[in-house]
């Protein structure tokens, strides 16, 4: 009966249910991309079967929350950012990190220089465009550690709610907005705009970066052995594709693109796309470092009035998975 | 799984109850209110009674205690997204959009040349679907509630506009006529006979626009907002797990709506006394 419940709460949830039952489903945390490559290489390259896997990789977009396709049980394995995933875990969701092939964080605030924004310390009196979703995590906790508040008042900053975008930056309706430096960047430069006019604040440089595109799964299904060890070939195979993409980036591209069902990306912006993904992916063979989750756990507790997570997170990760997938 | 059995016995009694009002006392006044809401309280009982004995996750269907504790704790957030959305978003647009479609719906009456000429694009305008103008009116109007009316002026226009044409066609001939043998100006035949003539149908239109009004104002808040109103909040707490506060936010909408409706009813009401429909 519960599950019956379950799955009918999921059909209504799910917006794109898996015609038949592979061994492992994968949701992406947006559209498909080379984000994601490393996946979709593994996928088309054969690494997956090679491990005896079927995997089942399901694009997400800006409607659809990873967390709460894991919370319908509609996947399971997702890529998601960590702040989103400890918040969730914070909110009865528990989510565990079992690899971490993102080394780095791509997120980057790009202003017009004409908004003579120099510094943080200029945000002040400004609008800033900002991702929601899960995605806000981070930029709260940045804003809080420099004291600045989100209120709209003028000793802080009005928030907008950006869409999947960078309109607001080109309309000037907003003098800053939240960009990848794989993605959103490359679109406000081939939307015209010269690098010269533009002044960005990466969130690695600002001492307040968190770790995004890790792999999370539902801590229950961890106690299953069938599971851990179908997770351990996932990851291994993962990883594997995710080498294989930073040293082709240009094919890994073109695979990326094979697998794009809607057809709104680009050669050009995807080949570009996997060049800087290579960059953030370059420092990580798959396995977590835990140094670099106490310091997301720090960035996210220091919210001031307003923490992104209130206590220190348990159990919210583990490198049993990545340990047997690296011998 | 207590809980379950005890939500299934209260609707057995509530069911007998109901059954028993129903067929004894069905021509008294309290019967008439309490039926439908014992009713009401049961299906509230039910879920609360279902989430709880199947261990619903809070992520999937939070329950209606927890919807009403997180309602209770957070009435000035709920306040401020209502102020923004249905008051500035919703109402200035319904206002502005209906006015526009009176205007245009006596001017096509008046002329066949602006009837064959503006009542195709009034067709056009219905036919544009939300999700397509909502993010242009958000570059065009910017992202506070400028941009919501403009979507809900787009949306309530058509129907009032179709309506009020109908009506106005709905005096026969034989009315004009006495109207013409008193000598009677066009503008004091619109006045005195031709619009209160018009206005059940008015009020058709006007009622249709409530629901759209809201529905538009709400989903145009997805493509870009400030940081409050109902359709943010509702995005937005999805992505952060709160469905307590989803389900508050919709609670909000569905009171908004039926009071709204309510209101153009009553207004109905009172002022077409005089037509059968009206009658009871």
């Amino acid at each position: 009966m519960k599950n019956w419940m379950m799955g009918a709460a999921l059909a209504a949830l799910a917006t794109a249910s898996p015609a038949f039952a592979a061994d492992v489903t994968l949701q992406l945390k947006w559209v498909t991309q080379a984000q994601f490559a490393g996946y979709y290489v593994a996928k088309d390259k054969g690494f997956y079967e090679d491990e005896g896997i079927d995997v089942d990789i399901l694009p997400g977009g800006p409607d659809i929350s990873p967390t709460q396709v894991m919370a319908g049980g509609g996947a399971d394995v997702t890529v998601d950012w960590m702040p989103s995933a400890l918040a969730a875990r914070e909110k009865g969701l528990p989510l565990v990190n079992i690899a971490q092939p993102f080394k780095s964080s791509g997120m980057m605030l790009t202003c017009l220089k004409e908004s003579g924004i120099k510094s943080p310390e200029d945000f002040k009196g400004k609008t800033l465009g900002v991702w929601f979703g899960g995605n806000e995590y981070p930029f709260l906790s940045w804003m809080s550690t420099l004291g600045i508040p989100t209120d709209g008042s003028p000793e802080g900053v009005t928030v907008l709610k950006q869409g999947f975008n960078v309109d607001p930056l080109l309309q000037k309706q907003a003098s800053c907005i939240s960009t990848m430096t794989y993605n959103e960047y490359w679109q406000i430069i081939e939307a015209g705009i010269s690098p010269d006019d533009l002044v960005t604040f990466k969130y690695e440089d600002e001492g307040v970066a968190t770790l995004e595109d890790g792999l999370y799964v539902m801590q229950d299904k961890l106690e299953d052995p069938d599971f851990k060890a179908k997770m351990v070939k996932f990851v291994r195979a993962s990883m594997k594709g995710w080498k294989w993409a930073e040293e082709n980036p240009d094919e890994a591209a073109e695979i990326v693109l094979d697998n794009d069902m809607t057809g709104a990306q680009t050669e050009e912006h995807q080949k570009r796309m996997m060049e800087e993904v290579a960059k953030l992916t370059a420092g990580s063979n798959g396995a977590l470092d835990p140094a670099d989750y106490q310091r997301t756990v720090k960035v996210l507790m220091n919210g001031g009035s307003d923490p992104v997570i209130t206590k220190e997170p348990e159990g919210a990760y583990t490198l049993e998975i990545t340990d047997e997938a690296l011998k | 799984m207590s809980f379950l059995i005890f939500a299934i016995l209260f609707w057995a009694v509530a069911f007998w109850m109901n059954a028993t009002i129903a067929a004894r006392w069905s021509e008294t006044g309290w019967a008439r209110y309490f039926v439908p809401a014992l009713f009401g309280v049961t299906l509230l009982v039910l879920w609360e009674g279902i989430v709880r004995g199947f261990a619903v996750p809070q992520v999937i269907l939070p329950a209606p205690s927890q919807i009403a504790m997180r309602f209770a704790a957070s009435t000035g957030v709920l306040w401020v997204d209502f102020r923004q959305t249905i008051l500035k978003g919703a109402l200035s647009g319904y206002v502005m959009g209906c006015a526009a479609a009176f205007v245009m719906a006596v001017l096509v009456d008046r002329s066949a040349f602006l009837e064959r000429g503006l009542m195709p694009v009034g067709n056009f305008l219905a036919a544009l679907p939300i999700v397509g103008i909502a993010p242009i009116f958000v570059m065009w109007f910017g992202f506070d509630w400028q941009s919501k009316a403009a979507v809900v002026i787009v949306t309530v226009f058509f129907p009032v506009l179709v309506n009020m044409v109908a009506g106005l066609k709905a005096t026969d001939p034989l009315q004009r006529d006495l109207m013409r043998t008193y000598s009677a100006s066009y503008l004091q035949t619109l006045i005195k006979m031709r619009l209160p003539a018009a206005l059940p149908f008015l009020f058709n239109g006007l009622k249709i626009a409530t629901t759209l009004a809201l529905i538009g104002a709400i989903v145009a808040e997805f493509f870009g907002s400030p940081t409050r109103g109902m359709g943010f909040r509702i995005s937005t707490a999805v992505g952060q797990l709160d469905m307590a506060l989803v389900w508050s936010e919709i609670t909000v909408a569905a009171l908004a709506g039926t009071g709204f409706y309510g209101l153009i009813a009553l207004a109905e009401k009172v002022l077409t006394f005089w037509h059968p429909s009206q009658r009871g």
